[in-house]
């Protein structure tokens, strides 16, 4: 399978669509000529060279807001954004618009959040800082 | 003062309530995050406590102007890419090639040594932050305009990598019209990017799509 420069760059921040990061990790335990090509990306990075697709992607430039994304859901927006939004999480397969959506969907579920919500609580406030 | 900087002023006072905002505000979409890649809730709940005792000792260092939510998301991914690396499922790489490395790269048109651009860690945001500005311009003009095929055009071109074809063909356009988009797009950006008189070398992608 090919992949491409941006593919591959997103496969490092990990920030490829979960399907690809899985084919690019199946590559790569056949083909060593894929890990060299990783690690010329990591130079050009090291030797700073910027990527516009990186830069896109790192500052989310096309990232709805979750605001949007929850009157995605209710199919509340124009046919033109709704269609710009579908294609951003279908197609670029953003991973983190693709997270806040199934996040906003799995709201109506509350017992299993808040206990999870309390674990997490639980186990880090004591790296707080007056708590220390 | 946005929310999320009230909230982390909060936080920095050690203020339990405040952190249990943080953490319900934005637990879920960080788990869903893990979750799609690694299949198992337990697993990414573990990523996912992980990602929040990361946040609170980084905190010193938390640059302000970024976005609290893509600052979560990139500490997760961090702590997901590690937790992939002791399974085994992900393949340590270099994360730096050192100098040995830097001598392979090949910077296209151009012959000089990739060593001769190095710079400091403070430049290159400067140069990434110009850029960054510069592409924001180009797509708040077309979103004002509501010009989506173009947005999905640069998109495809640049964030997925496509060439032109295949983008043409996902878009129901003509190759010509794509090339005729991706043009103006770039020169566009050239143009900005001039203005603040940053080297060419810098940006490749900018002088060799045409």
């Amino acid at each position: 399978m090919d992949f491409t420069t941006a593919e591959l760059q997103a496969y490092l921040d990990e920030s490829l669509p979960v399907e690809k990061m899985a084919a690019v990790e199946e590559t790569l335990r056949r083909d060593p000529s894929l890990l060299s090509a990783l690690e010329t990306i990591n130079g050009r990075r090291d030797a700073g060279v910027h990527s516009l697709g990186e830069i896109w992607r790192r500052n989310r430039l096309t990232c709805p807001t979750r605001q949007q994304l929850g009157s995605y859901l209710l199919n509340i927006l124009s046919d033109d954004q709704a269609g710009y939004i579908r294609f951003h999480l279908d197609t670029i397969g953003c991973r983190y618009c693709q997270a806040n959506l199934t996040d906003l969907k799995s709201q109506q579920a509350p017992p299993a959040i808040a206990q999870r919500r309390k674990k997490y609580l639980q186990s880090s406030a004591g790296y707080l800082k007056s708590r220390r | 003062m946005s929310s999320d900087t009230v909230l982390i002023d909060r936080i920095q006072t050690g203020e339990l309530e405040a952190w249990e905002e943080l953490i319900a505000r934005f637990e879920g979409r960080l788990l869903a995050f893990v979750e799609s890649r690694l299949g198992r809730r337990s697993a990414g709940e573990d990523v996912v406590q992980e990602t929040f005792i990361g946040f609170l000792t980084s905190l010193p260092n938390y640059d302000r102007s970024r976005p609290l939510e893509s600052y979560l998301f990139s500490i997760a991914a961090h702590k997901l890419t590690d937790h992939l690396r002791r399974e085994g499922r992900r393949p340590a790489l270099p994360l730096s090639t050192g100098q040995s490395s830097l001598d392979q790269i090949d910077l296209p048109g151009k012959d000089r040594p990739a060593s001769s651009i190095l710079r400091s860690g403070e430049r290159r945001q400067i140069e990434a932050s110009a850029l960054a500005e510069a592409l924001a311009e180009q797509i708040d003009r077309w979103k004002q305009r509501e010009e989506w095929e173009k947005i999905k055009c640069a998109e495809l071109l640049f964030v997925a990598g496509w060439q032109n074809k295949r983008a043409a063909e996902a878009l129901g356009i003509s190759e010509q019209t794509v090339a005729n988009q991706k043009f103006e797009f770039l020169e566009r950006l050239r143009n900005s990017l001039r203005k603040q008189r940053l080297s060419e070398d810098l940006f490749p992608e900018l002088y060799e799509n045409n």
